[in-house]
């Protein structure tokens, strides 16, 4: 009979706080291929000393070769050998260092660079990129093989937007998919978090389609637009005639949003009075009512809000409604989704815009194909600190494609200054120190935007960034903070 | 035929010469401009990585018949649809090593031109014999 000691580490299932997925190791992401771009994302894992190159394994293969994988929630999926034209047949031996780093020699004919130098041998780091001339771009990166299956939707194709429209195939990324899932399976209030940019409606829209309410109209409000005097109207709804004569009646976002989900979008920028009135909402179960109404009215409704400020800003009390509470990661985050990210934009762009598929696309037996990008502009944003995500990644596409010379998409000169006043701002704010910020925070009257501006910064993100990083507590009281 | 020098000579086209593809192309369409019409399904990137790919896998595969039987087969058939004819499979050899020949530059020998010259002969052969 076979003995088990229970007491062996990981034998208790509260042992691992959660369900075992392996431990993490070094991997090469497909960032860009000149000739494979549907192969973007697959992950190339470094387990053990891997040879590379074009084709199956070759006779005098100094390692056994690794294949490139699909990885998704529950499985990984071998796919075919690299077939770059570009790549040498025996192109680089790759050694794992640890977790999160890599040993790297280039044997094969086309120059290799790493993190922009022409390299032979070198040794890289999660986060740095491998360069493969004219043929392929790698993120080194650090990442579980296998991820546990999830109870989430993954039935759509490999790189494309999921039925939600998110787009990705990092961790990262499946990790949020799940906590959306997860979320979406309750009945609770969500507070979903993250800086401007980083797709917090599309969330809330998967939260709602993932949940039993999705056949009902999902309402959505952004908080910030309301005018201060009209929130509550906004929110309730009125009586005919209230509170002016010729007032038509209104059902108010609480009454539309009944058996289906509320978003409110800048729930921060909602005066402390307004989030006292919604909490007695939350508190009474949906119970209102509406403004020159005495009946009470009840609406079914849940409530799915979102702030990019700290939640250290919201009312303490109406912060304790939300039960689930989801930081959405932004794209430095999630770094081997960038290309992904970046793909899907260009081809939604070329799908509505026929004068960019024809100047930017390549077209195969008549059909609009991949866009013509240049390596360069993968690499730059594979590096790039982005303040405001997806909406940054955009605003650059679109630069890039409103200031092209050619017929590819690439880095112009306007792309660079970009690129690089972004970057100066996001560095300069790394080199501002703990005390610096706290004085600064203080003389501005712990306002956020003033503190941002006073410091030098780009935008007031880049300091709501060094404030969770000095464990500072953002302004309370502060109109804008 | 000669594949380890068949592979060192194209790897070395393909290291040296981002453009190797196109120039191909070049020197197809300067001897034979009427081919040009019979390459308007895809735009002219998308055809030089699929000339490329299709170009390195042959070699990569020259000694493997299975592989070879089954790539070529297909080849015949598709090239039959898109008009291709007999004559037409010299063309491309001469244009093909003219190529290769001009990345290769000091590094091309006799024997390499052997090897190409051959290898080419026996594929256009096999691709012909198997045209429907």
């Amino acid at each position: 009979m076979d003995v088990v000691d229970a007491t062996a580490e990981g034998e208790l299932p509260w042992g691992n706080s959660r369900p075992r997925a392996g431990r993490k190791a070094p991997a090469l992401v497909l960032a860009w291929s000149l000739d494979e771009p549907e192969r973007i994302g697959e992950v190339l894992p470094i387990a053990r000393v891997t040879s590379i190159g074009r084709g199956a394994a070759l006779d005098d293969d100094p390692a056994p070769r690794t294949m490139l994988h699909r990885l998704r929630p529950g499985r990984a999926l071998a796919c075919p050998p690299i077939a770059n034209a570009r790549m040498s047949r025996l192109q680089l031996v790759v050694e794992p260092l640890g977790e999160d780093r890599i040993r790297l020699r280039s044997v094969g004919r086309a120059i290799v660079r790493v993190a922009g130098k022409q390299v032979t041998e070198c040794v890289a780091r999660a986060g740095e990129i491998v360069e493969v001339h004219n043929a392929a771009v790698f993120l080194v990166t650090s990442r579980h093989v296998e991820l546990p299956a999830m109870n989430v939707p993954d039935d759509f194709a490999f790189g494309a937007p999921d039925p939600f429209g998110i787009v990705g195939e990092s961790e990262v990324a499946w990790r949020l998919r799940e906590a959306l899932a997860f979320a979406a399976s309750t009945d609770k209030h969500v507070l979903i978090s993250g800086e401007s940019g980083v797709g917090k409606e599309l969330a809330a829209r998967a939260i709602h389609g993932l949940s039993s309410r999705r056949d009902r109209t999902f309402v959505a409000r952004n908080a910030a637009t309301m005018p201060e005097s009209l929130i509550d109207a906004e929110l309730f709804g009125n009586v005919k005639n209230y509170p002016n004569p010729g007032m038509p009646e209104r059902s108010g976002l609480i009454g539309e949003a009944h058996a289906s989900t509320l978003f409110l979008d800048e729930i921060g920028d909602l005066p402390e009075s307004s989030q006292v009135h919604l909490l007695r909402v939350l508190d009474q179960d949906g119970e209102y009512q509406r403004l020159g109404d005495a009946r009470m009215q009840r609406s079914a409704f849940r409530l799915v809000a979102a702030t990019n400020r700290p939640l250290d800003t919201l009312k303490h009390d109406f912060l304790a409604r939300f039960t689930h509470r989801i930081a959405l990661p932004g794209l430095p985050d999630r770094r081997d989704d960038i290309p992904l990210v970046l793909g899907t934009i260009l081809r939604r762009t070329a799908h509505t815009n026929p004068a960019i598929a024809q100047r930017f696309f390549e077209r195969r037996d008549g059909r609009i194909a991949e866009p013509r990008l240049a390596p360069d502009l993968v690499v730059r944003l594979l590096r790039h600190p982005f303040t405001h995500h997806v909406r940054e990644l955009e605003r650059i596409v679109w630069l890039a494609l409103g200031t092209a010379d050619g017929d590819y998409v690439g880095v112009t000169g306007a792309v660079e200054a970009e690129l690089r006043e972004s970057a100066e701002s996001a560095v300069a704010s790394v080199e501002i120190d703990r005390d610096t910020v706290a004085r600064a925070l203080e003389e501005n009257g712990r306002s956020v935007t003033r503190t941002a501006k006073a410091l030098g910064l780009k935008n007031r993100f880049v300091l709501i960034r060094l404030l969770k990083k000095y464990a500072l507590s953002a302004a309370t009281g502060s109109e804008d903070a | 035929m000669n594949a380890k020098l068949l592979r060192d000579t194209l790897e070395l086209t393909l290291a040296a010469d981002d453009t190797f593809p196109q120039r191909f192309y070049n020197h197809l369409f300067e001897a034979h401009p009427q081919l040009r019409d019979m390459f308007t399904r895809n735009s002219r990137g998308a055809q030089n990585k699929m000339f490329a790919q299709k170009i390195a896998a042959i070699v990569d595969h020259v000694d493997d018949p299975s592989w070879l039987d089954r790539e070529l087969r297909g080849l015949a058939t598709s090239h039959a649809g898109y008009g291709v004819t007999a004559e037409m499979y010299p063309w491309v050899g001469d244009a093909l090593i003219a190529t290769v020949r001009e990345a290769c530059g000091d590094e091309w020998s006799a024997e390499a031109e052997h090897a190409w010259t051959e290898a080419y002969g026996v594929i256009a052969k096999a691709i012909l014999a198997a045209t429907p």
